[in-house]
């Protein structure tokens, strides 16, 4: 049920309208050994930023297709509007407005710090990142897989080319059954209203496929993640 | 909308001042309509009764508090049932509370002053973590020790509280309170000093604390795995594993997690240094593990095993290893459920209840699965605050509301333990 509101974060595309699972009311899963597995929900969510709105919950029912442990399941998702759209969009012209008036380079590491403070001049960017992470994250998971993001690490670049927001960064993905942290690094460009533009590269240590053990090749020793 | 107006208007009108409130009480009134809003309105703006509202309604059906001066409360009661309004005192007498409150604050004064003002609401280096433990032990010698255990892997002293009324060399039945085990794991090592602060504070104030306390003693680990610490405050904030040294591999540390002797090596665990579930070279082969195990053994009378971790908001039980259900499965499920109703109650937080392998994942060489399969029978996991939102990196202003509604839990955990000791 948490792949459901990365891909339906992604596919609404909007900063100011982010969603997290907040309770599953129905499931059904049936198992195809050949082919995969199909999980049928029925969930509630909530606003990602809680202090947003009242205590509405959105109604989310959604068909997940898992083929044989391959990640980025495909997905069929409705949900009841959580945001009116006007003022949705209102709200991310307000954020794009802010973005674009901030100073570059920016003078920021982690986001949030280790005792898990946002400074609230940043929170726009966090939840830019979390957006671009959203489709990272339901292109990676599986069956078994699953993930949530943990922080962003670096920002590395932050322009605006004519007017979309060019936003380079290092998000460190946490991998649940594993345990794993994954850097990957996402540029995105986003404009308010238009799709989101992702491309990323993710250092994955070990992945499920390489049972006899051996490692992808990188230059940058294991068990630094954070040195890029 | 009208109620915002005379909301907006009477807010200004603030108890600040040291007035004093002998016998005036809050009414908690319910506005189920416009209609209703407008009845209130008129009470409220009336000049003479003297009225403060301390919360308005944000959306209709929800109640509105009003302060009512004692004077005032035959007049407003006659009104609201006139009215056909709806209401309950919530406070009888808000002179008394507010006196209650006074004492309490002196109180929390007096021990913020004498613990050299450590602040439970953040997060502290590992020094800091063992100098308040020591502070704790200073501020009540008569029931809490600090004690060295052994060290780790980099030499840095292992220490737990142990909380005992016992008499001279007694080996009561024992509680053990594991936490930090996962370095990255924040919320779990300042949980578990709070605790620390909590259980020798409330000693002979709190019934249940002061009653466990009588039967059975209780050893608290709050940083189990200080070399990881250390390296999360210093390196990589979300580092997981010990520090030890692979021979052979580049890779660091094992997860003191998967390396004890129940089902070691098995389902659930890597056998790759890099992984962060590595089990280790053999069970217990990390020595912040060795320590542990060596000192329940030798203590022999261990009745409880409770493991602090973050995150996901679950209360689980044994097994991990295995998805054969444990033999006291139905007792621990049931002691977990009423440990979770309990945390809840608090602030609503929300725990899922179940046997680790199929609560979260299989994991095999798990400190709870050993402690049961060694006679321990009330073994538990608890993986605190949050869901996913902050993970490892919980703010810190959520520290101290985890862990008063983790006391709950544990609470509700250790009475049943003292109740039915074996």
């Amino acid at each position: 049920a948490r792949s459901k509101p990365h891909f339906f974060n992604f596919r609404a595309g909007s900063p100011s309208a982010l969603r997290v699972l907040a309770a599953v009311l129905e499931g059904r899963a049936t198992v195809n050994p050949k082919k995969g597995c199909q999980v049928d929900l029925v969930f509630t969510t909530d606003h990602y930023n809680p202090e947003v709105g009242e205590e509405h919950l959105g109604k989310c029912s959604a068909r997940v297709f898992f083929r044989n442990q391959k990640p980025r399941p495909a997905i069929n998702v409705t949900c009841t509007r959580l945001i009116e759209k006007n003022k949705r969009q209102e709200e991310d012209y307000l954020l794009y407005k802010h973005m674009k008036q901030l100073k570059t380079p920016l003078d920021v590491t982690s986001i949030p710090d280790s005792h898990g403070h946002i400074d609230p001049s940043l929170k726009p960017i966090w939840d830019l990142a979390f957006l671009g992470s959203s489709y990272v994250m339901w292109e990676k998971t599986t069956q078994f897989l699953h993930y949530y993001m943990a922080q962003i690490s670096s920002v590395n670049q932050w322009k605006t080319n004519d007017d979309t927001i060019d936003f380079d960064y290092t998000v460190l993905l946490h991998e649940f059954s594993t345990q794993e942290i994954i850097p990957c690094r996402i540029h995105l460009g986003w404009y308010p209203g238009k799709p989101l533009k992702v491309k990323y590269h993710c250092q994955e240590l070990q992945t499920p496929e390489e049972a006899s053990g051996t490692e992808e090749g990188s230059a940058v020793a294991p068990t630094e993640l954070n040195n890029f | 909308m009208k109620w915002i107006l005379f909301f907006g208007a009477l807010i200004g009108l603030s108890v600040c001042g040291r007035e004093k409130f002998f016998g005036d009480q809050v009414f908690r009134i319910n506005v189920r309509n416009g209609d209703e809003i407008s009845k209130l309105s008129q009470l409220v703006n009336s000049d003479n009764l003297k009225l403060n509202v301390w919360k308005s309604p944000s959306t209709f059906s929800r109640p509105v508090d009003v302060l009512v001066p004692s004077v005032s409360l035959q007049p407003v009661k006659s009104f609201l049932k006139s009215q056909g309004l709806e209401y309950s005192v919530t406070i009888k007498d808000l002179q008394a509370l507010l006196d209650n409150e006074d004492e309490e604050m002196q109180h929390n004064e007096g021990q913020e002053r004498s613990s050299n003002n450590f602040n439970y609401g953040a997060y502290h280096s590992l020094e800091a973590i063992y100098r308040e433990m020591d502070s704790i032990a200073g501020d009540f010698p008569e029931l809490a020790t600090r004690v060295k255990i052994g060290h780790s892997f980099e030499n840095r002293p292992m220490y737990v509280l142990k909380f005992s009324t016992a008499e001279g060399r007694q080996r009561r039945p024992a509680v053990w309170l594991n936490a930090g085990i996962h370095s990255r794991e924040w919320i779990s090592q300042a949980t578990a000093i709070w605790t620390a602060r909590k259980i020798a504070s409330d000693y002979g104030k709190d019934p249940a604390i002061t009653t466990i306390l009588e039967k059975m003693d209780i050893f608290l680990l709050p940083v189990a795995n200080p070399d990881g610490y250390v390296y999360t405050q210093t390196q990589n904030r979300l580092w997981r594993k010990t520090r030890s040294v692979n021979p052979g591999s580049p890779c660091i540390g094992a997860d003191p997690n998967r390396n004890w002797n129940a089902s070691f090596a098995g389902e659930g665990a890597s056998d790759n240094p890099c992984s962060e579930i590595y089990h280790g070279p053999h069970a217990n082969s990390e020595v912040e593990v060795k320590s542990v195990v060596d000192f329940i053994q030798e203590h022999g009378n261990f009745k409880c095993f409770i493991d602090l971790h973050s995150y996901s908001q679950l209360l689980m039980y044994p097994y991990g290893y295995t998805v054969k259900k444990a033999p006291d499965a139905d007792e621990l499920d049931e002691v977990a459920r009423r440990a979770a109703r309990a945390l809840a109650s608090l602030s609503g937080t929300t725990y899922q209840v179940g046997p680790t392998c199929t609560t979260v994942y299989p994991a095999s060489g798990s400190s709870v699965d050993w402690a049961y399969d060694h006679d321990i029978k009330y073994a538990f996991t608890f993986e605190l605050r949050d869901t996913g939102h902050y993970g490892f990196l919980l703010p810190a202003n959520q520290i101290i509301p985890t862990a008063e509604e983790t006391w709950l839990g544990l609470k509700t955990i250790m009475e049943h333990v003292r109740d039915n000791l074996y």
